[in-house]
């Protein structure tokens, strides 16, 4: 090595050290966020998941229209599936980030993000006058501690679908299915009973819906202790006969909904548990199946009361750091009234929660013929644990009972103290 | 991470004298041996691709039929995604992505690399040593403390904002290879070409650069592929479509319904993502390959 | 070959080399330093935390509570075991294929460059893209594979949903495998080959007594760099079975305690943890294999 060959190597580094000085500002230049204050309507930002039929954006415009100049909405997309949303916005309101103005949340994110600071609550009268008319069982979901803290914005339950050339009467219990099904499977005709049993949040809505239909609930009331107990071993038993009988999918531990609606129109199937996005597609890929299909109640385990099943859906709340919380609060009266939950209804699928819309005529010739089986089972319909906890004990019922194969009283007292666990953020989550 | 040996290897070769045929004439029961083995090597590589390619042309009623060949062709799947921003914005974005910390990683790794294959200086080890220990570390664990550091700095969601971890775990792979090559170049042919009448100029362009490129060529292609191919640093750092690149962009594609998957919107991005690199490696292949393997030639 | 190795008195050359060294490597260091030091100091701060976000006013300083946590669940053990399983086997059965393919590669007579250029498909495309494409074809209904074992669904229990997982990685990584090795055929001799030959060595024998000892030392980078690699998986389960059915990976369970549970002290220990393991699999091998440290001395 000689001086020299410093020099030359001097050269070198200069040229690139040129070209790395000369990409960098060119690059930093599309950074910075652009300003969202300033004259004019205020721009408020509604973070939601990309729903496929665009009604959440044509109602952001409708209402951004209806403000006469007081606010404008600008959408922010989320990722379609659950957990990809709420990461994206638990990463952002950890943050302390005041973008989140209009937050659309699951149904059962109310109590975490309300314990951790990150919504507000509505005034009382306010949250009055926002869910007038709205389903109780919604109102709910967005419900904790006693005040509101999200506006139910649509809402979601399943029914029994079935085939009306295979069952002449819908079964209305558990067993009664597996027996319909169990006769099918021995003529040799279609007769799986098409259900979530993938080890996911579906499958968590599928043993509280379970427990709630045997009389009992998952958690305590105000979600700090674990009641399970009888109705639980019952829900276990229930998910045993079905894993056990005839009537289960072979592939039950991988199915998720949208698996059950493709099982159903291939035609193996004779029920179906699933929400109603399932009536609309078999339409559009199979008319001639369509048109055997009915509708029932949920199949309850106590004969002779009826069925409870847990329902799902979004709710919208302000972000606590929001500097614009008046308007996000008219926005959410309006993205939530009348007008734009039946265009989010029709176009989106998304039953609505205002009660008296499931007798609204529109509603129902817009693709609701089962408007009333609906209506009947929200009005029955329960909520799943709320608990700040929610994610960790839902991952833990999961887990412990996955597969449903394995499903037994032995891993429901496992449950029950894993559960303690979570409700006291002790240990791993799954 | 490892192309290192590989372009250790080839680094020797550039060194190396002209290529020598051999094995010219093998019994026909060999060729037949070696060719078959060929065919499963491609048959195996190419299979799950064909897998994704036949989904993306499927249509929505057909895509759940279990079939390997499409029963019915469409080209929906392609118009659909090609029809939102959601991708094609996503496609410029990671393209953009790429290219820049490609280009910036090459540079950079090749001051860094140059240092340390030609000079002497103390805590070199322990330089190369430390960085490729970092570049181990579980992306997963800077994933909360970076969104916090990038919305302080306000490049969280830019390009910026994603370029600068990619620099930082393809930096160590860049440095590691190049220097492997670096070490090899005969420097002192520099030297011989200057006494021959160049000027360092001259003698570095004409002799050391086509030396050292297809290190270099090879080094890019290494990191563009690490950036082409994050998902984590992707969906984390990012909130909408001004940076979001393909693999995050997946999560956001919708099926006709909340439940149903975009099946076919993802095989059909798949497929569209993958055509770049396919392009890339075809057209530099034989620079990748006389990079990585010029074994043919010994010295 | 270079120079400057020879203790000399710090002659102004050699400040000047050092200097100049120093600027070179300066805006890598930065770089690289810039986003990680910060955020391991961070975690291994946050690791002695209860911090979990969903009950912000319980933070406070617990010591080495959550390491406790850790590793007294056997979550963590399974985990722990199961990336065991899937780094070694993956790694193993990529070692012998790739060999073969390095191997196919270097003698192959006719369709080399095919092979080149097609190997490197499964190296070029996105992880979480190729991982779908293994998750839709073993999804009963949906999947040639799976139609072609009769609707069978790994992917819903533990020793399958692994298998699949390690086919998956497998396929992905072969090709950088294989051409890792390649380079170290490369170093093998054709003349040693041939006088083997003459001495009446059969080809198994000239592959185990000759080619596999003279490629020993890329061989071992190739394994510590894969092994490493391998260990951090995440993509791959991510997409295929999101860690359901006991086949979550360590980076798996720190992701999900981090993002779902929002426990970041729990989650941060986990990341240290693992950081820790990787360290020692990077030791084992520096040390016990001898694998040529990188930055070590030059080549012959």
């Amino acid at each position: 090595m000689t001086v020299r060959d410093g020099g030359r190597a001097r050269g070198v580094a200069a040229t690139l050290g040129a070209l790395t000085l000369v990409a960098w500002p060119a690059l930093a230049g599309c950074g910075g966020p652009a300003g969202t204050d300033g004259a004019g309507p205020v721009r408020l930002t509604w973070y939601v998941y990309s729903e496929p039929s665009g009604s959440f954006a044509r109602a952001a415009a409708a209402c951004s229209a209806a403000s006469d100049g007081r606010y404008t909405i600008k959408v922010s997309w989320l990722p379609t599936d659950s957990d990809g949303q709420r990461q994206q916005l638990v990463r952002r309101l950890a943050a302390d980030d005041s973008s989140l103005d209009i937050l659309a949340l699951d149904v059962t994110w109310t109590p975490e993000l309300a314990e951790a600071g990150w919504i507000v609550p509505f005034a009382p009268a306010d949250a009055r006058r926002l869910t007038e008319g709205m389903l109780p069982v919604t109102v709910t979901t967005g419900t904790w501690d006693g005040r509101l803290y999200a506006v139910p914005l649509s809402t979601n339950v399943q029914l029994l679908w079935y085939r009306t050339d295979l069952v002449e009467q819908p079964p209305q219990t558990w067993d009664e299915m597996i027996a319909a099904a169990r006769r099918l499977a021995e003529q040799g005709r279609p007769h799986y009973v098409e259900v979530q049993g993938a080890q996911y949040e579906g499958y968590t809505v599928l043993f509280t819906s379970l427990v709630a239909s045997a009389g009992g609930q998952v958690l305590t009331d105000d979600g700090t202790a674990v009641v399970l107990g009888e109705p639980a071993e019952r829900a276990v038993a229930a998910i045993r006969a079905l894993a056990d009988s005839p009537a289960a999918d072979p592939s039950w531990s991988t199915q998720r909904e949208n698996d059950n609606r493709l099982a159903f129109e291939a035609g193996t199937a004779a029920f179906q548990l699933n929400y109603p996005f399932v009536y609309p597609s078999a339409w559009q890929n199979d008319p001639e199946l369509a048109r055997r299909i009915g509708w029932a109640q949920w199949p309850t385990l106590i004969p002779g009361r009826h069925s409870r099943t847990t329902i799902g859906g979004f709710n919208l709340a302000i972000g606590a750091h929001s500097r614009h919380r008046t308007e996000a609060a008219a926005a959410i009266e309006c993205l939530t009234s009348r007008e734009n939950q039946i265009r989010t209804a029709i176009d989106g699928g998304l039953p609505p929660t205002i009660e008296d819309l499931y007798t609204d005529q529109e509603l129902i010739d817009g693709g609701y013929p089962f408007a009333a089986a609906i209506h009947e089972a929200l009005r029955h319909a329960t909520v799943r644990p709320r608990t700040p906890a929610y994610q960790s004990v839902s991952l833990q019922i999961a887990h412990t009972l996955s597969p449903p194969s394995s499903a037994s009283p032995g891993r429901l007292r496992e449950l029950r103290k894993t559960i303690s666990d979570a409700l006291q953020s002790k240990g791993l989550v799954p | 991470m490892a192309a290192a040996t590989a372009t250790r290897t080839a680094g020797r070769a550039a060194s190396a004298q002209p290529r020598r045929r051999r094995r010219s004439a093998a019994p026909a029961r060999v060729l037949l041996g070696w060719s078959a083995a060929n065919l499963v090597i491609v048959g195996v590589a190419l299979v799950p691709l064909l897998w994704l390619v036949s989904l993306s042309f499927k249509t929505p009623a057909s895509i759940t039929d279990g079939s390997f060949i499409p029963n019915e062709w469409t080209l929906e799947n392609y118009r659909g995604i090609f029809r939102q921003s959601l991708f094609t914005r996503a496609l410029l974005n990671s393209l953009g992505i790429a290219l820049i910390s490609t280009a910036l990683a090459v540079a950079l790794g090749s001051m860094a690399a140059y240092a340390i294959a030609r000079l002497e200086f103390p805590g070199k080890r322990l330089l190369v040593g430390m960085a490729l220990l970092i570049a181990m570390f579980p992306q997963i664990s800077l994933i909360s403390p970076l969104f916090n550091l990038w919305r302080i700095l306000r490049i969280f969601d830019t390009w910026v904002g994603l370029i600068i971890p990619y620099l930082t775990f393809s930096l160590p792979l860049a440095i590691y290879t190049l220097s492997a090559f670096f070490r090899e170049i005969p420097w002192d042919l520099e030297k011989a070409a200057q006494v021959d009448g160049a000027t360092p100029a001259q003698a570095f362009l004409r002799v050391i650069a086509p030396l050292a490129a297809p290190g270099m060529v090879t080094t890019a292609i290494l990191v563009f592929i690490f950036c082409w191919n994050d998902f984590l640093f992707a969906i984390s750092l990012t909130s909408t479509e001004r940076s979001r690149t393909v693999p995050a962009a997946i999560a956001f594609f919708t099926g006709a319904s909340q439940f149903a998957q975009p099946i076919g919107s993802i095989a059909a991005a798949a497929v569209v993502i993958t055509v770049p690199v396919l392009v890339f490696v075809l057209l530099f292949q034989r620079r990748i390959v006389a990079g990585l393997t010029s074994g043919a030639v010994k010295g | 070959m270079t120079t400057g190795r020879r203790a000399a008195p710090l002659s102004a050359p050699v400040r000047a080399q050092r200097r100049l060294a120093w600027a070179l490597c300066a805006p890598a260091a930065v770089v690289i330093l810039a986003v990680t030091a910060y955020p391991v100091a961070y975690a291994v701060y946050l690791s002695l935390q209860r911090y979990d976000l969903r009950f912000p006013n319980d933070s406070r300083f617990v010591g080495l509570a959550n390491y406790t946590t850790v590793l007294t669940s056997p979550l963590w053990w399974e985990a722990l075991a199961v990336t065991a399983v899937i780094t070694v086997v993956s790694v193993a059965i990529e070692l012998v294929v790739g060999l073969a393919v390095a191997l196919v590669m270097h003698r192959a007579i006719v369709g080399r460059g095919l092979v080149r250029a097609v190997v490197l498909i499964p190296y070029g495309i996105v992880t979480v893209v190729a991982a779908f494409g293994w998750r839709y074809a073993w999804t009963p209904g949906t999947g040639y594979l799976s139609r072609l074992f009769g609707d069978a669904t790994p992917l819903a229990s533990q020793v399958w949903g692994i298998v699949v997982i390690i086919s998956a990685e497998v396929w992905k990584t072969t090709p950088f495998m294989a051409l890792l090795l390649l380079a170290g055929l490369a170093l093998v001799p054709d003349e040693l080959l041939r006088a083997a030959k003459v001495d009446g060595a059969n080809a198994w024998q000239r592959l185990t007594r000759v080619t596999l000892p003279l490629m020993r030392p890329a061989i071992l980078v190739a394994l510590l760099f894969r092994t490493l690699d391998a260990f951090r998986i995440f993509d791959n389960i991510y997409v295929l079975t999101a860690g359901a059915y006991d086949t979550r990976s360590v980076s798996i369970l720190g992701y999900d305690n981090l993002f779902t549970a929002l426990n970041l002290g729990v989650g941060s220990s986990l990341s240290v943890l693992i950081f820790l393991v990787v360290a020692l699999i990077a030791v084992i091998f520096v040390k016990g294999f001898g694998t040529a440290a990188p930055g070590g001395k030059t080549g012959r």
